[in-house]
């Protein structure tokens, strides 16, 4: 519409205008403008001078009001638009915030999911633990227990080891002093080889005089001895003469007193024969007196060849010493040696604490061999303990490797749970950020939705909260849950390290317990060997031992052996003394008496062998005869055995056998033994048809000779009591 | 399964003694004649636990070790032997130089109730023939027998026995001071188990004594 030029706007009076409000966005309620018409209006209102101005202000007041109207028209407009968009906008967030709610319910599930997966995962893993640690109380308990026992036992075995160590460092002082000693000893004896071998090279001088005058003795002695032989033989010559002139004499003395009887009787010329008589007598005094010369001569000679004999000796000793003498230097150094050794010894002795005297010396060494092997033994239980302990050892080692594992996977399955729990919480956390975004989110909706009165999406909103509201009991009780296991894998941890503690004693226990054994071992090891050495206890075992036959046989042997040597021997030298008897002749009365004494002695002694050798030939002939007897009662043949040589010179021992049911004496069985082999020897008796027939199938089919016999005794048995 | 069932042996007390005694018949003959107590010709070879034997040609040492080893079974099935000794003693001092100990362990339940035991034949002939092999070659360690040498047999029982009439108890035990010992295999029938070891007197002493 055109507008006339409208005239020019007065300065309109201050009035109320209509106000005109726009509506809210989103409301219902529209309010309109209410343009009231000033016509209409009330006259209370406008003075009547006005009516024109009325008009006119009206018209333009309309037209002020309607272009106003329109303004907050078009305003309202684009406010509705505004908030049209605004809508949409928050209906797009609301779809948004409806999937997000979807999702998070999603996630919701499955985390709830996971929950009670984890929880039961927790459970059992609770329960395993739990038994692990009851199974490791118990284990522990026992080896408490085990650990108790061996710490008494090792107590025990360490006082015995400080008693054996403390006897070995007083052994190991005694052996050092003993060592300085026999320092000294070897200084002292070095000395003294010195001074001995002077006295050597002295005695040796002096060993060399007397050697020269004992040769020159010998010489002196020799030249004696010649010339005593020579003399020798001039008094044999003499004697020889005075016995014949003296044999003459007794013949001469015989006939002499012959005569003088016969002169008695007569009496024809008594002066002659007293002249006779006294010249008888006076050579009868003559002849007493050449015999006493005789006589003299006599003894000298016997005390000439007892000097010869004398002289035989001192030959032959010097003989003997000749020889001897290179083996003197050999013996003086050999009793050198021994005198230093024992000078040694007595030193050592007169060091050696409890012993006074040589004989003390063997009893203080069984003392101390006692002791080395009560000591021994001490060792060898300790050494036994120590190996049953080294056992128990490997036990609890094994044992505590054992444990060690449980404790590695149950720390690692504590990791994982913790892990776990940790991750759990994360995504509480999370869960809780979110639902707190999501609360957040979701009053901000609401405030706006209360504003633009949008009722759809506060009850979505309101089941997220319930359903959040439901979740947070369980992750408090999750979270419960997770601070318990927490707790528990603490305590798991600490007594993981006590047990680990406790093992470590125990395997050094373990180690004490090893030498223990290995002392025992060596105790059974010694026990062993007294066992091989032949130790044995009265009260359970007694020793019996066979009489040996055999080496009963071989002393007889051997003493009949003896026996006979002796008497060749003793036949010899009585042959040798025989001849020397007669080579010597008279002359050897002395030595006749010496050899006399001697064959009468070695007589006695054949005398008692020979006894001897008859008592062991009537005591093997008895035994023979008893048992010849016993073979004859058992087996029923009379055997007979002799020893024959056969042509090739190998010597054969024949049996004869005959039995006690012969018929006849020709009835006899012939074998030959020969080196364990027996043969039958064919005769007239076994070269008949029945015996030949028996040799044949019993002893050449079956090679059984004792059943030939037993069947050959059963049949002549018969014959015998048929007949 | 069925030929492990049959490989193990019923075994009796007696059947046990037997076997034992049987050891015993020709180990004496085996160490003799290693130790050459007795010559070499005086030994015929035969043939047992599937090894070369030697036994004696002698009657005499025959009948003794015959009868050593019947009164053995005796007191072996009695139950009453715990230990047989050889003993190789100098013929002219008397000096006693080796000792060849077996002991005997004896299970006291078949003694006394008679019950049996199984064990297979030919792992107690395994176990004889390891005893024989080691006692031929403890020539190569023991020393050298150089004198003439007799043997004696002892009789460890316990005290409750009867002393037989060819028996005889020794209050000596013929012991060797500070021996050398070796310890040689076993062997066990389940009922009897015999530990073979040769003490033997210590040939380092002698040098020394010599030096």
């Amino acid at each position: 519409m055109i507008l006339r030029t409208p005239a020019p706007k007065r300065a309109r009076p201050i009035e109320p205008a209509p106000i005109i409000e726009s509506p809210p966005v989103g409301s219902d309620h529209r309010q309109l403008a209410i343009y009231e018409d000033p016509s209409s209006a009330g006259p209370a209102r406008r003075e009547p001078s006005q009516q024109s101005e009325h008009m006119l202000c009206t018209y333009q007041c309309r037209q002020m009001v309607k272009a106003d109207f329109l303004d907050a028209l078009s305003n309202a407009e684009k406010q509705v638009q505004d908030y049209q968009s605004k809508l949409a906008e928050l209906n797009d967030n609301f779809g948004k915030a409806d999937e997000e709610r979807k999702t998070f319910r999603e996630k919701l599930s499955y985390v709830e999911q996971e929950l009670a997966a984890a929880k039961g995962r927790e459970q059992a893993l609770h329960d395993q633990l739990l038994k692990e640690v009851n199974d490791s109380h118990e284990r522990l308990k026992k080896e408490l227990e085990l650990s108790a026992k061996l710490q008494a036992k090792l107590e025990n075995e360490q006082n015995l080891r400080k008693k054996a160590e403390s006897t070995a460092a007083a052994a190991e002082d005694k052996a050092k002093e003993l060592e300085a000693k026999l320092g000294h000893i070897s200084k002292s004896i070095e000395k003294e080889k010195k001074r001995f071998n002077n006295e050597l090279a002295q005695l040796n001088r002096d060993s060399k005089f007397s050697i020269t005058k004992i040769t020159v003795d010998l010489e002196k002695m020799e030249f004696r001895a010649k010339s005593s032989e020579q003399e020798v033989e001039l008094l044999r010559k003499q004697q020889e003469d005075l016995q014949s002139k003296f044999s003459e004499c007794l013949h001469q003395k015989s006939e002499l007193e012959k005569r003088l009887t016969s002169l008695s009787f007569e009496d024809d010329s008594p002066k002659e024969s007293d002249i006779l008589v006294k010249h008888l007598q006076e050579e009868l005094r003559n002849y007493e007196s050449e015999v006493r010369e005789a006589r003299k001569l006599k003894s000298a000679h016997d005390s000439i060849e007892l000097m010869k004999e004398k002289l035989l000796e001192e030959k032959s000793r010097r003989e003997r010493v000749e020889l001897q003498l290179p083996k003197l230097q050999e013996y003086e150094l050999k009793i050198n040696k021994l005198e230093d050794e024992l000078s040694a010894w007595k030193l050592m002795i007169q060091d050696i604490p409890g012993v006074s005297c040589c004989d003390d010396v063997p009893l203080r060494i069984s003392a101390l061999q006692k002791e080395v092997i009560d000591n021994l033994k001490k060792l060898g239980e300790v050494n036994a303990h120590l190996k049953q302990m080294q056992v128990v050892l490997d036990k609890t080692q094994l044992d505590k490797q054992k444990t060690e594992t449980e404790a590695a996977l149950a720390k690692e399955k504590a990791d994982r749970l913790e892990a776990e729990v940790k991750r759990m919480n994360l995504m509480l956390s999370a869960v809780s950020e979110e639902r707190n975004m999501l609360k957040i989110a979701i009053e901000d909706f609401k405030s706006k939705n209360e504003q633009a009165g949008g009722h759809a999406s506060s009850s979505a909103l309101q089941e997220l909260e319930s359903s959040l509201l439901k979740r947070e009991p369980y992750i408090k009780e999750l979270e419960g849950d997770l601070f318990a296991q927490k707790d528990i894998n603490t305590r798991q941890q600490d007594e993981i390290k006590s047990l680990h503690d406790r093992l470590n004693s125990e395997a050094r226990k373990v180690k004490s317990l090893e030498r223990e054994s290995d002392r025992l071992r060596s105790e059974i090891f010694l026990l062993e060997s007294k066992l091989g050495h032949g130790d044995f206890s009265a009260a359970n075992t007694k020793v019996l031992r066979m009489v040996n036959t055999l080496a009963v046989g071989n002393d007889a042997k051997q003493t009949i052996e003896a026996l006979q040597s002796e008497l060749q021997r003793t036949k010899e030298k009585l042959q040798a003394l025989e001849e020397y008897k007669s080579q010597s002749g008279n002359s050897g009365k002395l030595v006749d008496s010496y050899m006399s004494g001697k064959v009468a002695q070695l007589k006695e002694q054949i005398a008692t062998l020979e006894k001897r050798e008859e008592r062991y030939k009537t005591v093997f002939a008895d035994r023979i005869s008893v048992f010849r007897r016993a073979c004859c009662e058992l087996f029923g043949y009379k055997i007979v055995m002799d020893e024959r040589q056969r042509p090739n010179g190998i010597p054969v021992t024949r049996f004869t056998l005959q039995s006690i049911y012969a018929m006849n004496d020709d009835e006899k069985l012939e074998f030959e033994y020969e080196s364990g082999n027996t043969n039958i020897v064919e005769n007239g008796y076994t070269s008949t048809s029945e015996i030949s027939q028996q040799v044949d199938i019993f002893v050449r089919k079956m090679n059984s000779i004792p059943a030939f016999t037993a069947n050959l005794t059963v049949e002549s048995f018969n014959r015998r009591t048929l007949s | 399964m069925a030929s492990k069932t049959a490989a193990k042996d019923i075994i009796t007390l007696r059947g046990s003694a037997a076997i034992v005694s049987e050891f015993f018949g020709v180990v004496w003959y085996s160490i003799l004649y290693n130790r050459a107590v007795y010559p070499e010709e005086s030994f015929a070879r035969v043939k047992k636990y599937g090894l070369p034997m030697l036994l004696t040609k002698d009657e005499g040492v025959k009948s003794f070790i015959s009868n050593l080893n019947a009164q053995l079974s005796e007191w072996l099935e009695a139950g009453k032997l715990q230990r047989v000794v050889l003993v190789i003693m100098s013929m002219n001092t008397g000096e006693v130089l080796e000792r060849w100990n077996f002991s005997i362990e004896t299970d006291n339940e078949v003694v006394e109730k008679g019950v049996s035991r199984e064990k297979s034949d030919k792992e107690i002939m395994r176990e004889i023939q390891a005893i024989m092999r080691q006692i031929a070659s403890s020539i190569t360690y023991l020393p050298c027998l150089d004198e003439q040498c007799v043997f004696d047999v002892l009789a460890y029982t316990d005290t409750d026995v009867a002393v037989p009439f060819t028996w005889m108890e020794s209050s000596d035990a013929k012991l060797i001071a500070n021996p050398q010992m070796v310890k040689l295999h076993s062997f066990d029938t389940k009922i009897h188990k015999v530990n073979t070891l040769v003490s033997y007197k210590n040939d380092e002493e002698e040098l020394d004594d010599e030096e």
